[in-house]
């Protein structure tokens, strides 16, 4: 069922931000920002997919018009967004342990020096 | 021979000028121990991309080419471009050049302003990370690539902004900056997807030609989505705060990248989806939220920045104040709003450079920003001094120089508007915008006040003039900001209109990747002339007789300067510094010179402290906030 991958993929978005702005705790930030990036790729993968079609690997000789496969773009996409993903992650964490030597908190209430 | 004229070809030229900029980035990543090969290759590869986007000047700006290349010459298949590509037309290349230019000048800074940094190797790696991925976001020609640069530029700057991490809040605004810019682009991808789904292409020009045509729901969403992207980018209201953040915790020359240059990647992409791919810039509601968003921008973040004590972070509130004014000018769709908008952007380039560099050089020099804590340096640094002022004359639009005059075809473009449309909107717009250029100059007496005049601290006694390499970076843009001040008439006629007149030209942009462009919305700007007491050599041969006939005066009334400086004790109250009840005079602080203002405004000014109250969440809020209203708004409206 292709509708629910849609329902999943925003619920995951809206879950992902939701944990943004309502934890204090920067490491679940982090999960936010992660939880979203979820929601994308499924959305991603969800858009290319075709029912019964089979992996978009081909010869040329096998290539023909009877040929059912899903779309190969959108996987492109997902790949890069899962890397992207993974370097967002690495480094809020990076940044994360910096604050947390810094500030000695990783409560973001406490983290606000620069205001006004 | 032939294969070299093959390589030689200007057809080239765009991806070399991404290319160059990475090449260089990873070159030093591999052999940039040695300081030399570093700073070799640094300049070497800023240098060609610079050569790379002036060589494109001719055929592109001047002859109204569009360059479309394939990479690896994959050409739509079946009507669908599969491959991608690069689209450059006058619009790209006149922000490729702005970029080329800002990029140029602050890598030839770097190299004097860094060298008392450690990890030299990891910050040019970065910086020319950074330029690559703003340069290749200008060019590119396809959706997807252009949220790949995104990512690379916005990973390159919060590093970068983080790079000083023992800076007071650099760790802090990096983390705030990388949240928030991780949502926008986020945004963007989701609303690349949505537009992905329903017209199965990425490719610009095929977006433009396919998407006017399947406005529904989605597509609605897919707006809203990419339009908040790129305002985070841009650092728009309400991702002002970021900005600031940013700018007072990076390096200078980083500040004058992220100012000049990724907000700038912002705002293309504001004009790209806005203009061609959704072709919605005939509505007036679409108008209306560009210039609503504007300036809202101007005259928050310069109310922003009067309640500031912080000479970078000041700066930043400045800077996003300036971007709302070209937000606006782009947002009233005729071909002098839109002309006056690219205008104001090169000069927002320019000054805000070079202010950002000399607030580089005074905290090289005397390693603070504090207002609070400097003063006198017009003694000390006079080259810095000098070139400070001319760019808070040109930010603050005063005669002749740049800013005076795109923000005075601004005030025309938005009373033009106001007479044509008949709407009493616009002419509001003008009103705000005399009024933020006015606390502009405002804020601006207050930073010279307290930096560059009154009395040195005894600390800074042996503060030096910073070195050549920094005062001949700074020299350059203040070169620039007289020269486009001076000669309006060149800018426009060989840079602004050629790239405004091709904002107005969807089918040509569609047609030149080869996909059918007949059904592409016909938006006309008109042509504009300027009119009043705008002409900038009159008013410089003004400013000369003005300076003439004072000197005279001074010299032949024996002006004493020494006996007009002294301080009498019952005179205090009227000094600028001084303040408070006449029985308790006490001194002002370099940053409250306006305090009266401000204590008028209090109501104003507290809920403003409050409301920018630099929890991270809070932030995130608005993102979300914004999200929400822009996609109702899309889907009502558009």
């Amino acid at each position: 069922m292709i509708l629910l991958n849609y329902i999943a993929a925003f619920f995951l978005i809206g879950l992902g931000m939701y944990a943004i702005v309502t934890k204090y705790n920067l490491v679940k930030t982090v999960i936010g920002l992660s939880i979203a990036d979820y929601g994308v790729n499924l959305l991603l993968i969800s858009i290319g997919f075709n029912p019964g079609g089979t992996a978009p690997i081909f010869t040329w000789s096998e290539l023909d018009y009877n040929s059912f496969f899903v779309d190969p773009v959108p996987q492109a996409l997902t790949l890069t967004s899962i890397v992207i993903g993974a370097c967002v992650t690495a480094m809020s964490l990076a940044l994360v342990i910096k604050l947390e030597e810094q500030y000695g908190t990783i409560d973001t209430r406490q983290i606000r020096r620069l205001r006004g | 021979m032939n294969m070299l004229g093959n390589i030689l070809n200007y057809q080239h030229f765009p991806i070399y000028a991404i290319m160059v900029l990475f090449l260089g980035s990873f070159l030093i990543a591999a052999f940039g121990e040695n300081r030399a090969v570093r700073n070799v290759l640094a300049l070497l590869s800023i240098t060609a991309a610079l050569g790379f986007a002036v060589a494109l000047v001719k055929p592109v700006l001047l002859e109204g080419e569009i360059i479309s290349y394939w990479m690896g010459a994959r050409e739509p298949a079946g009507g669908y471009a599969i491959g991608i590509a690069l689209e450059v037309d006058a619009l790209s290349l006149f922000f490729a050049l702005l970029v080329a230019t800002a990029v140029f000048v602050s890598g030839v800074y770097s190299i004097q302003y860094m060298n008392r940094d450690h990890n030299e190797k990891e910050y040019y790696t970065l910086y020319l990370l950074l330029c690559g991925g703003v340069m290749g976001m200008v060019l590119s020609g396809d959706l997807f690539n252009m949220f790949i640069m995104v990512e690379i530029l916005t990973f390159a700057a919060v590093a970068l902004t983080a790079f000083r991490n023992t800076v007071r809040g650099a760790v802090e605004a990096a983390f705030k900056y990388l949240v928030v810019g991780c949502m926008g682009s986020t945004c963007i991808l989701v609303g690349t997807a949505i537009l992905y789904a329903q017209t199965h292409t990425l490719n610009l020009a095929q977006l433009a030609q396919l998407v006017p045509g399947e406005v529904n729901t989605a597509t609605k969403l897919a707006f809203a989505l990419l339009f908040v992207g790129f305002g985070t980018k841009a650092f728009i209201v309400p991702f002002h705060p970021l900005a600031a953040d940013a700018h007072g915790a990076a390096p200078a020359s980083i500040s004058v990248i992220i100012s000049g240059v990724l907000t700038k990647s912002g705002i293309y992409g504001i004009i790209r989806i806005t203009y061609f791919l959704f072709q919605s810039m005939g509505l007036g509601t679409v108008q209306f939220l560009l210039v609503f968003i504007g300036s809202l921008s101007m005259f928050v973040c310069v109310t922003m920045a009067l309640a500031q004590h912080d000479f970078k972070r000041l700066l930043a509130f400045h800077s996003i104040s300036q971007i709302g004014y070209v937000l606006t000018a782009v947002g009233l769709c005729t071909a002098l709003g839109v002309s006056a908008g690219l205008y104001h952007a090169i000069n927002h380039t320019l000054f805000k450079g070079l202010l950002f560099l000399a607030a580089g050089a005074v905290l090289h020099e005397t390693g603070t920003t504090d207002l609070n804590k400097l003063g006198g340096l017009a003694k000390k640094m006079p080259h810095t001094t000098v070139l400070f002022l001319i760019g808070a004359f040109s930010i603050s639009g005063v005669p002749p120089f740049n800013g005076f005059a795109s923000k005075w075809m601004i005030y025309q473009a938005s009373y033009q508007k106001a007479v044509e449309s008949g709407n009493i909107g616009f002419l509001l717009v003008t009103i705000i915008a005399l009024v933020t250029s006015v606390l502009t100059l405002a804020s601006f007496v207050k930073v010279s006040h307290s930096v560059f005049f009154g009395q040195l601290p005894p600390e800074l006694e042996n503060v030096r003039e910073v070195s050549w390499g920094m005062r001949f970076a700074m020299g350059i843009f203040a070169l620039l900001c007289i020269i486009t001040g001076l000669f309006p008439n060149l800018v426009t006629a060989y840079l602004t209109e050629p790239a405004a007149a091709a904002v107005f030209s969807v089918k040509p942009y569609i047609e030149a990747m080869g996909f059918d462009g007949s059904a592409a919305a016909a938006l006309e700007g008109g042509s504009f002339q300027c009119v009043g007491a705008w002409d900038p050599v009159s008013w410089l041969l003004v400013l000369c007789i003005a300076l003439l006939a004072i000197t005279i005066v001074a010299v032949a009334g024996k002006y004493d300067n020494v006996s007009r400086c002294r301080l009498s004790t019952v005179e205090d109250k009227y000094q600028l510094f001084y303040g408070g009840e006449k029985q308790e005079l006490s001194q002002l602080g370099g940053d409250d010179l306006f305090w009266g203002f401000k204590h008028n405004w209090r109501a104003y000014f507290n809920y403003m402290h409050r409301l920018h109250s630099g929890i991270v969440n809070d932030y995130a809020l608005w993102a979300v906030v914004d999200l929400a209203l822009v996609t109702l708004f899309s889907l009502i409206v558009l």
